[in-house]
């Protein structure tokens, strides 16, 4: 391993390179929709609309353009994903204290993206047209009515809604998978695949022996990875841990061990690099990605498939992150998670160890 | 420099034995993208349905139970609990049991009968910051026409003042059904692994394999051997395209709004990259592990910077110049435009001229450096 300088720097490389594209790239919180103005109108009030919409930090006024279809190829273009058109006739409307239709289109592609942007929207011209009933109020001389019931919001855990602060935990669970599983897949196939096995089997190594010294190396890389990880995420971008860094690192240890384990396993029963590869990518990549919580809600799932979570290893690590990074929770409280992870470790490495002996290993 | 057809096309023929001959890379050609297409189809979605709500109901009166109903009688909501106490919210809300938590204080129906607001706690698990803010504001919605009902029956009389009736439309994915916009990507995702990792690993295994010097004292020139090596990843990237999206259209029942040959240029086109990075990770590997470690380097800036879940319009303005330089990030809008908004050529031209550069670019650069590396 530490003659191959590439697979080194690269098992450092790739986490540094994950956690400053989640950091600084990715999010899934919309803001400056990018929206494409057709003023029909053109008034003082159609004009004071637009002004209004393109102040807020969500919407980012792209430009005028002369009707409706042009607004749509702008759409189809992918340019613009919001349409704003304003009818003629819109401001006589509302001077009559009439209902003035605003016709809105809204790019429905990215289901995430437009959900978020209608309630956006949604709430824009509803605080919109309480001003105007306000101040139509005050000039008839009326109060204004209360409303009956008032949503108080708090939100917990993730107090100002950054997908940042359960993006970079979820990813340093990926980052381990990456390291340990994926690398160590490949280093006993590899023996294999060069006839190095026999020689090996030949030496006086038990298979505890031989198992621990494929997997040390790994292990220290991938806490490594955890700690560089962990300290961009804080120095960087201020995603810190609510509860205690220790458990932190005792939970990384013990995913990291579950992780090389896994590696190994997938290394002994292939015994190709090629195939061991592919296994790992769809048996510890894949998963630790898609089904462990990381930023795909698992209650959207099929059952089926939300079934299937209980067997990834990164489920219960990333329930422990958040428990960490978010909820400000103790051992005590976290304890199922490790206990899982512990079970994942000792049927892996017992699996591991019979394997190797009826290889020809000795115990 | 002349290329001998007759040789590559044994080279080829020979790559395809090898290829169909290795019993374990069969399950992985055939198998390995229908799981990935069911899987990544089912684990992408942003759907808001079912939202696990837990009501803590102190008021027990009319209005009480008007404002649960509202959250009862529609798909987008479902009540998990009914709690009775304070206490029972904080251990709910850390296990991850419930999404929203409704609490409506004892005092609620004697302030809205006396004109007074109100107010009804929302409490969300923020955790998932994107879903939290769809849940919030869809529980506001209900609140609001609650209020609607509720100021009807206090005040008769209609107001009628000039105000904004915005009518949204939603184009191309009216549902905003989750599967019509990731399945696209996903058939993108599925091409692009195979055709990098078979190429550079079809290369790397002759060199451990010590075949390479055997190849290079052959008569076969640097040029044919490249595209004796690429032409077999091209035909099976091709056909599992065509098998995948035809899945992918029957399996999920996705539009295909276009045209199926521009689909297939597209995809022709976006190949010249992917096998040109291919190219150029076998030639600067020497073991398997170093180029499935490089091949990863790549794969996941493309996945993450394409726009695939991560829309580019959020990423600052930096690195959303660097996107232009992935050829995902056209390829998705290319299949996307296809499948969801029916367009064409007329409207998607910029992204084939994107592509055809970067790839002529990518593969010839691939080429010259793959055969520097050769002599």
């Amino acid at each position: 391993m530490a003659r191959d300088f590439r697979s080194l720097y690269l098992a450092f490389a790739v986490p540094i390179l994950l956690i400053l594209l989640f950091g600084y790239a990715l999010s899934l919180d919309v803001d400056r929709i990018a929206t494409i103005v057709v003023d029909h109108d053109r008034t003082a009030l159609s004009r004071d609309i637009v002004r209004q919409l393109g102040a807020s930090p969500y919407f980012k006024i792209l430009g005028n353009v002369g009707d409706t279809q042009q607004a749509g190829k702008e759409l189809d273009r992918g340019e613009a994903a919001f349409a704003v058109v304003i009818p003629a006739g819109f401001a006589a409307h509302m001077r009559h204290d009439h209902e003035a239709p605003l016709q809105l289109i809204l790019d429905g592609s990215d289901p995430n993206f437009s959900n978020i942007a209608r309630a956006y929207v949604t709430a824009f011209f509803d605080g919109y047209n309480n001003n105007r009933l306000e101040s139509f109020l005050n000039r008839q001389g009326q109060t204004v009515l209360a409303q009956p019931v008032e949503g108080r919001i708090r939100v917990w855990f993730n107090e100002d809604l950054e997908s940042r602060n359960f993006i970079i935990p979820g990813i340093i669970a990926v980052i381990i998978m990456i390291v340990g599983a994926m690398l160590t897949s490949l280093v006993i196939a590899r023996e294999y695949e060069n006839g190095t096995m026999e020689t090996i089997r030949s030496l006086p190594l038990t298979a505890g022996e031989f198992l621990l010294g494929k997997a040390a190396p790994y292990f220290f890389i991938g806490l490594t990875d955890v700690l560089v990880a962990v300290l961009m995420a804080q120095i960087l971008f201020g995603v810190v841990m609510k509860s205690s860094f220790w458990l932190m690192i005792t939970a990384s240890s013990l995913y990291l061990a579950v992780a090389l384990a896994l590696g190994l396993f997938i290394s002994i029963l292939t015994k190709s690099q090629l195939v061991a590869n592919q296994a790992a990518l769809l048996v510890t990549y894949l998963p630790s990605l898609l089904l462990s919580n990381f930023v795909f809600p698992v209650t959207n799932m099929p059952a089926v498939l939300q079934g299937l979570t209980f067997f990834v290893p990164a489920t219960y690590y990333i329930e422990i992150l958040n428990g960490i990074y978010l909820k400000n929770l103790t051992l005590g409280q976290l304890g199922s998670s490790f206990l899982v992870l512990a079970v994942m470790l000792s049927v892996l490495s017992i699996l591991n160890w019979r394997q190797l002996q009826k290889e020809g290993f000795s115990r | 420099m002349k290329v001998d057809l007759i040789r590559i096309r044994e080279l080829v023929r020979k790559e395809f034995i090898q290829l169909f001959r290795d019993r374990k890379i069969r399950p992985i050609l055939i198998v390995a993208p229908f799981i990935q297409i069911l899987v990544f189809g089912y684990v992408v979605n942003y759907d808001i349905r079912d939202i696990r709500t837990a009501v803590l109901d102190q008021a027990q009166t009319r209005e009480s139970r008007l404002i649960i109903d509202g959250f009862r009688g529609n798909k987008i909501f479902r009540i998990t609990h009914h709690l009775s106490h304070d206490r029972e919210i904080e251990p709910l809300m850390i296990r991850g049991k419930v999404d929203l938590v409704l609490k409506i204080g004892p005092g609620l129906s004697e302030r809205v009968r006396g004109g007074n607001t109100a107010a009804v706690q929302i409490l969300a698990d923020g955790s998932m910051s994107n879903m939290a803010s769809i849940r919030v504001f869809y529980a506001v919605t209900v609140l609001r026409s609650i209020n609607t009902t509720l100021l009807h029956e206090l005040h008769p009389q209609v107001i009628h003042y000039g105000r904004v009736d915005p009518r949204i439309r939603t184009w191309y994915n009216p549902n905003l059904d989750s599967q019509y916009f990731f399945v696209p990507g996903i058939v993108a995702i599925i091409i692009m692994i195979i055709s990098l990792l078979l190429t550079s690993i079809a290369i790397i295994k002759e060199k451990e394999a010590g075949t390479m010097e055997q190849l290079i004292v052959t008569p076969l020139t640097p040029l044919e051997f490249i595209l004796g090596k690429t032409i077999p990843y091209i035909f099976v990237a091709l056909v599992q395209m065509a098998v995948v999206t035809a899945f992918a259209v029957w399996w999920f029942d996705l539009p295909l709004e276009g045209s199926i040959p521009a689909l297939f240029a597209a995809s022709c086109l976006f190949l010249l990259s992917t096998l040109g990075i291919g190219l150029f990770i076998s030639a600067v590997s020497s073991t398997q592990q170093q180029a499935v470690m490089t091949t990863f380097f790549f794969l996941l800036p493309f996945f993450m910077l394409s726009g695939f879940v991560f829309p580019i319009a959020n990423m600052p303005e930096f690195v959303q110049w660097l996107t232009y330089l992935n050829p995902m990030r056209f390829f998705l809008v290319i299949i996307r435009g296809i499948f969801l908004k029916g367009v064409g050529l007329e409207v998607l031209w910029p992204q084939y001229m994107a592509l055809l550069l970067l790839g002529a670019v990518v593969f010839s650069g691939a080429i010259g450096f793959f055969r520097k590396r050769l002599d």
